[in-house]
């Protein structure tokens, strides 16, 4: 230290006077960084002449050219490139990019496609599908993909040394699909009895690569594989089928695509898709600082919250983006009471008596959601740039979607009423009491960690108060709302939402009685209740309909049932919003899913 | 003195296993834990929950899931993360040279800053320059971190000067070596000014304070009588006397280093640790948050070692033994 | 000592300012339920985002602007020419309890019920910002308070404690601040609010975080305080005290009180920013004051967002001024103690 010393004493002296010239001396520091540090540009991507398969798909879309970098944000980073660990959409989106399923879902179409599969049977008693795989389709290392990879896939998938999330998704009425290989390119499937979702969950899991995880898989150490240090040191290792291969991992910061030479999708001249040459995904946790990203043009593709429409549209001439409207956002947003009857372990009842009377009276809970100003929160909080939410299925979900149920709009006269028919009274000061003499008070837990939830929360509650009903508001953090909701039940009501699916069998956990989060009273060994018994039969007797309408007219009935007993107060959907950059050519924006669903038929426009 | 050493490490282990234990604790004692995201979600079977609930033994008592851990911390092994899947050593290396980095910055900066502005404001006391040096300063101090950096992001989104946060751009992977390092340098301007700016104004006031100090005491009278130049008085007596409790706090400064800001790094998107650590908190994945807990405990009481070996080393009045 | 401290501030104009700063501040909050026109969480969903109003004089009286919204999709406002509604002054209006006991109705100034007077505009569901500002400002000026005198009592008896006994209190009680000191704060403060969050309503959680950050913040002062202790130890009234036979609980508070006061005040005005600024910071985090409850950090949460930047509602970003006006102002005078108290400057411990 005091080497240093004298040398600094030196410096200092001779410098003296010259110390207030430091922080201009940062400042040209800081200029020269700027002027250093000008955009290197990328190179564009060499692209390898490799055969295209034999059953190559041909892309309908307008043929385009190669090149271009797409970059997109997102708020959360893959915690695993393994679909069998995977468990959250982040990595699930990432797993996608270079993994295919056997089928997938066109959001334009509203209909399963073929994926690995090229085509398939089903045999007339319903219980049967054979699949044929596309022939000549190689793995991104230049391994033949064949009928082995899918058997291995489904062996993973059921081995009792790895649990997955996919396992109950293919267990049909209690038995695991059966699944044999027929020849080099057809596999079959058997269901223990008709199951009409069958084509769509089938695409769920990306088909892995046999020749990659065999040896992992034979020592029980298949889990282990493909986590995100596979990403940051041996991205070769990640071997798919898909539209990409990873190029490079950097945690924290983003993933780097490029183009997986072996794709089996072709445009109509001939041309190998994708067309970008690279794809960038950074990861940016703060919503605010992802639009300002896009809004500056640093960010091709972002979705836009309700609130930022008007002030991002600003920028839209200097960066040349649009900013799309899609319509209403595909998740439920809700209310509810909890139903739960009897006692927890300490024989405390999980609801007071006379509130479980309030809360599984529908008209109570039809009264509650006439008197909450839901249209005024659309007005205020979202700027108009939301609807109404009626229905148990998004009005995004336009297959499945019914627009004809029981609607509750702002009315608290009609709430009154509705209170008074069934002996609820107002006594002095305006509180609400029941006609046992209870006065009307119950808490809300809702999630705190979201900025609408709190306003939705606060309008709810000075709503009440005009229905001279006392309401608390509790945030918890998602934890613990869960674990309240999920397995204490102790709560009286909530606030929560859901993401939804495309195919309404993903919400079996919501409508079964048996169901895990069939919130308001979950887990029921016998259905309660007459409607809920309705319910169960509709899904059940839905899922074994092979014909789509008829298929569509079950789901409908649920939805009324649903509005009409009104167990969950839907609240309000937003509008969602996408920003996408000008430059880009065959954007097909669907009302559900991903903007950038069609990635691999993206092209630059090269006047841009 | 090395019994001194030693004598300080040991008395840190039971420390750390206090620590330990509290964390067990608390993670215990906070409603929910690292499956209630699985379980929230409609499409999970509840047989998979139930699978993870027995293989990260969640269904237990805290003390058998503390007692695994020991086990493995016994034979060098920290866990795995949960989210992740991968050993926890490996998750925190990640994140470790980025946050170094940032931290080491911006105590540089607030150094390089705060010295020189600090003996300016004590040799030009009362003087314009010195009010308005001090009205920065409580300005510095009195701007909450988190807006300050939110500031930063808006600056940068409306100018186009520098980067609107993260630690590098998206071409850095096809940059050549000297361009990677500029493109780091450029990225780093901004969140280390933000995250200097505190320590720029508590480092100047300190050492304007010491500065006076020194100039009043009598050996700088002794100096003056004996007609040494003004400026040798100031820059070799007394700013090394007033320098001194800033290079021995050096070793407290240790202690920050690997802390990571979880505020900054949030809206500033740096990749740092503490990104990784709120999000492993706020999921309770339990491993991570023990072992970044203890990491930084041990980087706190080293800190402190080494601020009293330098103390000692500095100011021979001072010793060890005794302490 | 109050008299004399008060005698040497009003000698130093800085020191006047800062006072005379705080004291309208605390006045403001104190008779904040008869200054703001309405409650913190009265709402008006059609008038989100207002702007603020203008005030005009007509016929010597002043007079609020009504505005009426030309695109929701952008809370855009245009003022509705010749249209004014007056503003009464000391009108009764609803009814309140003032410091929660005294029942009123009379406010400084309100307009009629059918319209709306936004001094500072008004938030996403129509609140007005200058009342939520005043009620916000009893929980974010008296925060500091609280927790310094939880902070202060718990490191002076701890560190006098240790201070004046040695030995192994001494030993055990500096193990414990260690401890403390230790275990990140952040850590602590999120793991406990989870799990003491279910437990109590959002008005409450006030209590819980100042509780928190004082049972965190106490180990820093005991510290220093048990370094003085040590050194007061020798003194000669403190032996001779003791020779006296006087019990250690009254050498504690009779001796160790009065010496540690200067330091303990100005230690108390210099850690209260810490307490205005940890609760904007937690409130960011989402894990400060809840809705409906309104502190300065929570609306200043709620006005980061990108529409305040770009929909120009600067007004909303005006709780960020009111803490930075506050700490700034006991910074100040927390600096202006110092002097008077310690001119020779030894307690830089910052």
């Amino acid at each position: 230290m005091y080497a240093v010393l004298p040398v600094l004493e030196k410096f200092l002296l001779e410098n003296i006077y010259k110390l207030a010239a430091l922080p201009k001396l940062a400042l040209i520091t800081c200029l020269l960084l700027i002027l250093f540090a000008c955009k290197g540009e990328i190179p564009p991507l060499e692209r390898k002449d490799h055969p295209l398969p034999q059953d190559a798909e041909v892309s309908e879309s307008e043929p385009g050219l190669y090149g271009g970098i797409l970059v997109t944000a997102e708020s959360q980073q893959p915690r695993t490139f393994n679909p069998l660990v995977a468990e959250d959409a982040y990595s699930s989106q990432a797993i996608g990019r270079f993994l295919n399923g056997l089928t997938s879902y066109h959001p334009l179409k509203e209909e399963v496609v073929p994926e690995l599969a090229r085509s398939w049977e089903i045999s007339s008693d319903h219980k049967s599908i054979t699949m044929h795989l596309r022939r000549g389709v190689l793995w991104s290392d230049g391994e033949p993909f064949t009928a082995a990879d899918v058997i291995f896939t489904f062996k993973a998938l059921f081995d009792e040394r790895y649990p997955n999330r996919y396992q109950g998704q293919y267990i049909i009425a209690g038995k695991p699909i059966g699944f044999e290989k027929l020849d080099r390119h057809t596999v079959r499937f058997t269901t223990a009895r008709p199951y009409s979702p069958f084509l769509y969950v089938i695409g769920f899991i990306g088909i892995l690569p046999r020749h990659k995880l065999v040896d992992a898989y034979e020592q029980g150490t298949l889990l282990q594989e493909w986590s995100v240090r596979t990403a940051m040191h041996e991205s070769g290792e990640l071997v798919g089928t898909g539209p990409f291969s990873v190029h490079s991992f950097r945690p924290g910061q983003r993933i780097i695509f490029e183009p997986n030479p072996h794709y089996w999708r072709v445009d109509s001249r001939g041309q190998r898709l994708p067309y970008v040459d690279y794809l960038i995904t950074r990861f940016v946790q703060d919503r605010n600082t992802a639009t300002v990203l896009f809004a500056s043009g640093q960010i091709d593709a972002a979705d836009i919250a309700p609130g930022d429409v008007v002030g991002v549209s600003r920028n839209a001439p200097l960066h040349g983006f649009t900013v799309h409207h899609r319509g209403p956002a595909t998740g439920i947003r809700f209310l509810w009471f909890n139903q739960k009857p009897g006692v927890n372990e300490d024989g405390r009842p999980y609801v007071e008596p006379h509130k479980l009377e309030w809360f599984t009276n529908k008209y109570f809970r039809q009264a509650i959601l006439h008197g909450f100003n839901r249209e005024g929160l659309i007005q205020s909080v979202y700027f108009g740039r939301a609807e109404l939410l009626h229905s148990i299925i998004s009005p995004a979900n336009q297959r499945w979607h019914n627009p004809e149920v029981p609607k509750y709009p702002y009315d608290p006269r009609r709430a009154i009423e509705l209170l008074e028919e069934q002996g609820f009274e107002f006594r002095e000061g305006g509180q609400l009491y029941d006609k046992h003499g209870n006065p009307v008070i119950f808490d809300v837990y809702a999630s705190e960690g979201d900025d609408i939830t709190p306003q939705i929360m606060s309008t709810f509650r000075e709503n009440m108060r005009d229905l001279g009903i006392r309401v608390r508001v509790r945030y918890l953090d998602f934890g613990t709302l869960v674990a309240r909701i999920s397995r204490h039940f102790e709560y009286e009501a909530a606030m929560m939402g859901f993401t939804g699916g495309a195919d309404p069998s993903g919400g079996r956990a919501i409508y079964l009685s048996s169901g895990r989060l069939h919130l308001w009273n979950p887990e029921q060994e016998e259905p309660q209740t007459e409607w809920e018994a309705n319910v169960d039969e509709l899904v059940y007797a839905s899922e074994e309909i092979f014909d789509l309408e008829e298929r569509v007219d079950y789901v409908h009935r649920m939805q009324e049932i649903f509005s009409e007993q009104l167990p969950l107060l839907y609240l309000l959907t937003p509008h969602a919003y996408a920003g996408l950059k000008d430059k880009w050519r065959n954007v097909r924006i669907p009302a559900m899913g991903s903007v950038i669903w069609n990635i691999d038929e993206l092209y630059l426009d090269r006047e841009h | 003195m090395l019994a001194f050493i030693i004598r300080r490490i040991l008395s840190a282990v039971p420390l750390l296993f206090g620590i330990s234990v509290l964390v067990f604790i608390l993670m215990a004692v906070a409603p929910g834990d690292f499956l209630d995201v699985a379980r929230s979600q409609e499409d999970i079977p509840a047989e998979y929950i139930e699978r993870m609930e027995q293989e990260f033994a969640l269904g237990e008592p805290w003390h058998t899931r503390y007692f695994i851990w020991v086990g493995n911390v016994v034979q060098g092994n920290l866990g795995e993360s949960w989210i992740y899947r991968v050993p926890v050593t490996e998750l925190l290396w990640q994140r470790i040279p980025a946050t170094l980095v940032l931290s080491a910055l911006s105590i540089l900066f607030a150094l390089c800053l705060a010295i020189p502005l600090g003996v300016l404001a004590a040799i030009y006391k009362d003087s314009i320059f010195d009010r308005i040096s001090s009205m920065f300063a409580y300005a510095a101090l009195s701007i909450p971190e988190f807006f300050l950096a939110l500031l930063a992001v808006m600056f940068a989104a409306q100018t186009g000067l520098f980067p609107t946060g993260g630690l590098s751009s998206v071409e850095h992977e096809f940059m050549s070596f000297w361009g990677r390092m500029a493109d780091y340098a450029h990225h780093l301007v901004l969140p280390t000014i933000v995250l200097g700016m505190g320590s720029v104004a508590s480092y100047m006031r300190i050492m304007r304070a010491n500065f006076l100090d020194y100039v009043r005491s009598d050996f700088v009278t002794t100096a003056r009588a004996k007609g040494v130049p003004e400026g040798r008085i100031m820059f070799l007596h007394v700013l090394r006397n007033a320098i001194n409790p800033l290079v021995s706090g050096s070793g407290f400064i240790l202690a920050t280093l690997l802390s990571g800001s979880i505020l900054v790094e949030n809206v500033m998107n740096y990749p740092g640790l503490g990104q990784l650590i709120f999000e492993a908190l706020m999921r309770q994945d339990e491993f991570v948050v023990v072992a970044a807990v203890l990491m930084g405990c041990v980087m706190l009481m080293l800190g402190n070692l080494i601020a009293d070996l330098l103390l000692a080393w500095s100011d021979p009045r001072i010793r060890l033994e005794k302490n | 000592m109050i008299k004399h401290l008060f005698k040497e501030i009003s000698r130093r104009p800085l020191g006047v300012v800062c006072l005379t700063i705080l004291g309208i501040l605390y006045i403001c909050t104190i008779f904040s339920q008869f200054l703001a026109p309405y409650l913190p969480t009265d709402q008006d969903l059609n008038n989100a985002y207002h702007p603020p109003t203008r005030i005009l004089m007509v016929d010597w009286r002043p007079h609020v602007q009504v505005y009426e919204q030309v695109d929701p999709s952008a809370a855009r406002y245009e003022p509705v020419e010749g249209a004014t509604v007056p503003v009464s002054f000391f009108a009764s209006g609803a009814e309140y309890r003032l410091w929660g006991v005294i029942p009123a109705d009379i406010r400084l100034f309100q307009v009629e019920e059918t319209h709306r007077l936004y001094l500072l505009g008004s938030d996403g569901t129509g609140r007005d910002v200058f009342s939520r500002l005043l009620y916000g400002a009893q929980v974010s000026l008296s925060i500091g308070f609280i927790g310094i005198c939880i902070t202060m009592t718990l490191g002076f008896i701890v560190g006098g404690v240790a201070g004046y006994f040695g030995g192994r209190v001494d030993f055990a009680a500096m193990r414990m601040v260690e401890f403390i000191i230790a275990v990140p704060s952040l850590y602590l403060l999120i793991a406990l609010r989870g799990a003491l969050a279910e437990y109590f309503e959002p008005e409450q959680m006030y209590l819980v975080i100042v509780i928190i950050l004082s049972l965190i913040g106490w180990a820093g002062a005991a510290r220093i305080i048990r370094g003085m202790a040590l050194s007061l130890r020798q003194r000669h009234f403190v032996l001779a005290a003791e020779v006296m036979g006087q019990s250690s609980f009254k050498i504690l508070f009779k001796h160790f009180l009065p010496n540690l006061a200067s330091y303990l005040l100005v230690a108390a005005t210099l850690s209260i920013p810490a307490y205005i600024l940890a609760e904007a910071a937690l409130s960011f985090l989402g894990l400060g004051i809840q809705e409906p409850g309104t502190s300065w950090g929570l609306m200043l949460q709620q006005a980061q967002e990108l529409k305040v930047f770009t929909l120009n509602l600067w007004w909303l970003l005006l709780p960020g001024a009111a803490i930075f006006v506050t700490v700034i102002t006991f910074n100040v005078l927390g600096d202006v103690l110092r002097d008077i108290v310690d001119p020779r400057q030894q307690m830089v411990k910052r």
